[in-house]
């Protein structure tokens, strides 16, 4: 068997000591259902794993403040269940609660969720040798392009790598304008959740932008009123259990039936959690009707650039994006 | 003997066991100093071997042994060996790769974790040679097509046919992905070999294991415990069981091999992928008087999965009098496909159903009456009866459950409160009365406990529940203290089960059975009293034990069939025997609504009736039609192996990729069986259920989805793509 060490430090300064005494090889570790499952796929070949789950007060959920406190190592369960979160944060709770499984999200925290690794088939098939992938070895090329790409990115890919950002928590979050805390060997500091994440470029084996041995202690969401009237919205191959094959954060602001503000994020097509900009300004300021929606949705995907089997997404994401508006405007605020 | 009487209702007779988790599945069974096997897998679809390093793997600490090719070059490839479909090719005992994934080295450990490391360490150096994935690749061998069913004139009858539909379906290579993985575990004791495996053929185990080891297979037991879901991957002997048995004679310690997910989709058994052209002909009046099938299905180039019989049932569905059906395989680089739930009638019935459907709208009929209209009487291409011919009232039935004739006759003119549109679909289907011979022992004591041995493996269809319950219908035994012993050679000789023969095979057995014991009580005592137990007659008579046994063959089969059972072959007759035809039938209705935006399709509500005869147990029946509909609306909407020609491996090799259906994805299904005996097949009135289950459901999903939008989609699945 390979060996590997395993510590269960109690506080963030051990675990981030932890990590710079076992050098090479180290890993964090909360709920594991990302990374063991790479572990057994022979993706990940850790050295040594530093359990961040038992740190304290890392699990908490704080929700009364101008700003929503989720604690790293809190489950996706929990704070998809939060009261505070389903009555006002319905995109919040939707994003978690429409991920992975019951048993999953009971182990999984809303700090490991932020740096799952993607999907992609041609990745996910590493150990086999067959499949040539630039995230997994650099420089040796990319199977999607040219491959069975109907789960690959439109927005954001290089000539190096398609493969799409996964999650659906962060995509929520980007949409929110959250941001996360990290403490690490140099202390600690915060970030927005948009630039934790790596655009693929020519370097997409480098997916997150945090430094060696930083640990994600929090995630934070600015209060908003527009949470209210929000939704995440989620097509994929089956009705539960599947990766989004689109889906989009909408958030919104209204006066009366004009659109304020609107944030709108898109999962599932782009290489990162995707804030599409350019759509929300088609949107802000206009009164909301379904075709006004739906130009939105289309404006998301401007840049879309499509592969062999995923052009589908184009209009598939823009009625995801249009049904999502529809769906938080008519939400009560 | 009783009158076939509708039997009463019965509690499943493993489901207070299966509910605490208590049956031991063939891995599950703790075996003394056990050692664990992990197989490595070849990296290209085909080429040759160069060399095999194998110092760093059997330098992992734990491991035992690593085998290679040359471990096993004596296997045998025997008549045992093939029997039934099993692939012309054993792996591991050569250098040749002639499939994906294909083992080439197996490593023995103390530990799975030290044999699954070791297993990656097997450093394997290849000739890779040009390979042809699948059959829409360059290299792929069409064989001649074989004329597979034939009556009348049918190019003639085309020619003049008023109206006419000329369309071609494809079906994707589908997998099984049972929850129970494939697995081996064979052991040495008193000179004996012992092989565990949850397979729906011990006798292919006991005399294939026998055969390539070059065993007297009197010395040798399979035994099969539970299955946890077969639907045909456990047909055979797999690749790596004799691999296992050898191991462990080798080693002389019991030796384990669980193939994981990842590999069973390269080595065990699939469906294959699959073309359907279709002509059919008609009057204006929608009577259906001619029909021209031709199907392609892959198959791997060596393979002896020998033809595909997709006609077979799906001309038997209407009285249609001038028939041509041909089929041929294509050969490709791939693993073996194999059978998987209703192998040649799912695909045949999606494809020849949606055509039919087609035939409804260019007729401007209502599909459902031009099924009716196109009732048959006499099998058509027989000419002989049928045992029983109720398709007819299944669909009446059906229909009048769903509510049929709301139907708006337009496509894409019905759409619910919410904007859905919803499309109502109707499909037909049929699946061979079949039967095979069966030995059966009865045992009945004095103290209470009854033991019933038959040929049969339980994979969770119910065929315990099944003989259980024809056993208590003809025999006032204590239910609590009924044991019955099956899917093992040592209890009783064993018969492949599948095909859906396992109850026409069993139950007609144990009502023979059963009559021998009564003539043997009633020789000792006089017939039973109305309320008297055998047990109690039993005590009277002072007897501990009354035992009887019989041979019981499948209708019109001869001792031959039972010699070439004896011999680990398979012996079945079905749908056609000398003077009728015989199948089982369903109708299913199906609703589906599909989002107006992003074109997401849901099934709200399906009914299917099925008619398999005498019901034998109302509850494991139904439950297996709910799970047939399942696997259709999986098939029809989900399921696909995706292959990247360039490599040739399945990409989607696990259950987060593999889309099957989970819970959400599946409304009400209502389930209703006309239970009508069928005594002309057999004295039971029996037929199979589990496999006609499936038959017409995805061909429903599909027509339900095209007069929801419109939008003909002649490839399963049909997905959000295909409708945006
Ligand atoms: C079958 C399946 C289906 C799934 N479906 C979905 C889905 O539909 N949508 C979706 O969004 N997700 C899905 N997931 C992914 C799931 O949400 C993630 O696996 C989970 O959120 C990861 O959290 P974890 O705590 O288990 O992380 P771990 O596996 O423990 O860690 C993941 C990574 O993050 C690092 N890490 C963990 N915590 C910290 C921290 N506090 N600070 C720094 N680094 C840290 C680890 O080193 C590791 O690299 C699915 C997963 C599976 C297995």
């Amino acid at each position: 068997m390979r060996a590997i060490t395993y510590t269960r430090p109690a506080t963030a300064q051990a675990a981030i000591t932890a990590f710079a005494q076992a050098g090479e090889g180290a890993r964090y570790i909360a709920g594991g259902t990302t990374l063991y499952d790479l572990m057994k796929l022979g993706i990940e070949t850790p050295a040594h794993l530093v359990d961040v789950s038992a740190i304290e007060g890392l699990g908490s959920i704080d929700t009364g403040g101008d700003v929503l406190r989720f604690g790293g190592m809190a489950t996706m369960a929990d704070v998809a269940r939060d009261r505070v979160v389903m009555e006002r944060y319905p995109l919040l709770a939707e994003a978690l609660g429409k991920a992975a499984s019951q048993q999953l999200r009971n182990m999984a925290t809303v700090g490991g969720n932020l740096l799952q690794r993607t999907r992609c088939l041609y990745f996910r098939n590493g150990a086999s040798g067959l499949y040539p992938c630039n995230k997994r070895e650099p420089g040796s090329g990319c199977a999607a392009i040219g491959g069975l790409d109907r789960g690959q990115a439109l927005l954001g890919q290089s000539d190096a790598c398609t493969a799409v950002s996964p999650g659906d928590w962060p995509v929520a979050l980007v949409a929110l304008d959250a941001s996360v805390e990290v403490e690490g060997p140099d202390g600690t500091r915060t970030m927005p959740v948009a630039d934790l994440y790596r655009m693929p470029g020519d370097t997409p084996h480098l997916e997150f932008t945090l430094r060696p041995g930083e640990i994600i202690t929090a995630v934070m969401v600015p209060a908003t009123a527009a949470g209210r009237r929000s939704t995440y919205h989620k097509v994929r191959d089956r009705e539960s259990y599947a990766f989004a094959l689109a889906s989009a954060a909408v958030a919104l602001e209204m006066d009366g039936e004009t659109v304020r503000e609107a944030r709108i994020a898109l999962g599932g097509v782009a290489t990162v959690p995707w804030r599409a900009r350019a759509a929300e300004a088609l949107i802000n300021g206009a009164p909301l009707t379904r075709e006004r929606a739906l130009a939105t949705g289309h404006a998301a995907f401007a840049d879309a650039r499509p592969g062999r089997h995923n052009a589908f997404k184009i209009q598939l994401g823009a009625e995801v994006v249009a049904d999502a508006v529809m769906i938080a405007a008519g939400r009560a605020s | 003997m009783s009158a076939l009487t509708p039997t009463q209702d019965r509690m499943r007779i493993d489901a207070r066991d299966k509910v605490l988790g208590r049956p031991l599945f063939a891995a599950d069974i703790p075996l003394r100093g056990l050692l664990h096997a992990m197989t490595t897998p070849a990296r290209i679809a085909k080429g040759r071997i160069t060399a095999i390093d194998t110092m760093a793997a059997a330098a992992v600490p734990g491991v035992v042994r690593v085998f290679t090719h040359e471990d096993f070059a004596d296997l045998r490839v025997t008549p045992a060996t093939l029997g039934g479909n099993q692939p012309g090719f054993q792996p591991l005992t050569g250098t040749e790769i002639v499939f994906r994934g294909q083992p080439v080295a197996l490593v023995v450990a103390a530990t799975l974790e030290a044999a699954t490391e070791a297993a990656e360490l097997v450093e394997v150096t290849y000739e890779a040679a040009p390979f042809t994935a699948t059959m829409d690749e360059p290299g792929a061998e069409p064989q001649p097509y074989e004329t597979a069913v034939e009556a009348g004139d049918a190019a003639a009858a085309m020619a003049s046919a008023e109206v006419t539909v000329d369309v071609e379906y494809r079906h994707p290579q589908n997998h099984h992905n049972p929850l129970e993985m494939i697995s081996t575990t064979a052991h040495v004791e008193d000179g004996r070999l012992i092989v565990r495996e949850g397979t729906q053929n011990t006798n292919a185990l006991k005399f294939g294991t026998a055969g390539a080891l070059g065993l007297d297979p009197q010395r040798v037991d399979a035994v099969s415990p539970y299955i946890g879901g077969g639907f045909g991957q456990k047909n055979v002997l797999q690749l790596q069981s004799v691999l296992v048995s050898r191991a462990a004679m080798a080693l002389g310690r019991p030796v384990k091999l669980v193939m994981p997910r990842a590999q069973l989709f390269h080595t065990a058994s699939h469906r294959p992928a699959s073309r359907h052209r279709i002509r059919l002909g008609a009057s204006r009046a929608g009577r259906i008087s001619a029909a021209i099938y031709e199907s392609d299905q892959e198959n791997a180039r060596y393979d002896h999965f020998l033809r595909s019989a997709h006609n077979e049932a799906v001309s038997r569905l209407y009285g249609i009098p001038n028939y041509l059906g041909r089929e041929r395989l294509v050969r490709v680089d791939t693993n073996p496909p194999g059978h998987m739930r209703a192998p040649h009638e799912h695909p045949g019935s999606y494809a020849f159903e949606s055509a039919v459907d087609e035939l409804s709208y260019a007729l401007g009929m209502d599909p459902l009456a031009l099924r009716l209209a196109n009732d048959a009487e006499r099998d058509a291409i027989s000419g002989k009866p049928f045992t029983s011919r109720t398709l007819a009232a299944c669909l009446d039935r059906g229909a009048a459950l769903f509510g049929w004739s709301e139907r708006r006759a337009a496509p894409h003119s019905m759409v619910a409160e919410d904007g859905s549109l919803v499309g109502w679909g109707v499909a037909s289907g049929a699946y061979k009365g079949t039967m095979c011979p069966c030995v059966a022992r009865l045992r009945v004591q004095a103290d209470g406990l009854t033991r019933l041995s038959v040929s049969g493996h339980e994979m969770g269809q119910g065929i315990r529940s099944a003989v259980g319950a024809e056993l208590m219908e003809l025999l006032p035994i204590r239910a609590d203290r009924l044991e019955i012993r099956l899917g093992d050679t040592t209890a009783i000789d064993q018969h492949h089960t599948a095909g859906s023969w396992g109850t026409g095979g069993a139950v007609p057995a144990v009502r023979a059975v059963v009559g021998r014991f009564m003539a043997a009580l009633t020789e000792l005592g006089g017939p039973l009293r109305p309320g008297e137990s055998v047990h109690t007659r039993l005590m009277a008579l002072k007897r501990p034990v009354l035992e009887v046994e019989i041979e019981h063959l499948g209708t019109s089969q001869g001792p031959d069939a039972l010699e070439r059972m004896r011999r680990g072959g398979v012996a079945v007759v079905g749908p056609e025997y000398p003077d009728f035809v015989s199948f089982s039938w369903i109708a299913h209705f199906v609703e589906v609504r599909v989002e107006p935006t992003t074109r997401r399709i849901r099934v709200p509500r399906v009914v299917s009736v099925a008619d398999c005869g005498r019901v034998m147990n109302r509850r494991t029946a139904t439950s297996q039609v709910a799970g047939g509909v399942v696997w259709g609306i999986g098939a029809a909407l989900r399921e696909a192996a995706e292959i990247d020609p360039r490599y040739g491996f399945v990409l989607n090799n696990d259950l987060a990729d593999y889309v099957v259906p989970v819970n959400a994805d599946i409304g009400a299904i209502t389930v209703d069986l006309l239970d009508i005996a069928d005594p002309m097949l057999n004295a039971s009135g029996v037929r199979g259920v589990g496999e006609v289950a499936m038959v017409g459901a995805a061909a429903a999903v599909a027509n339900a989805v095209y007069h929801a939008t419109g939008k003909r989609i002649r490839h399963l699945p049909i997905r959000i793509d295909d409708l945006l």
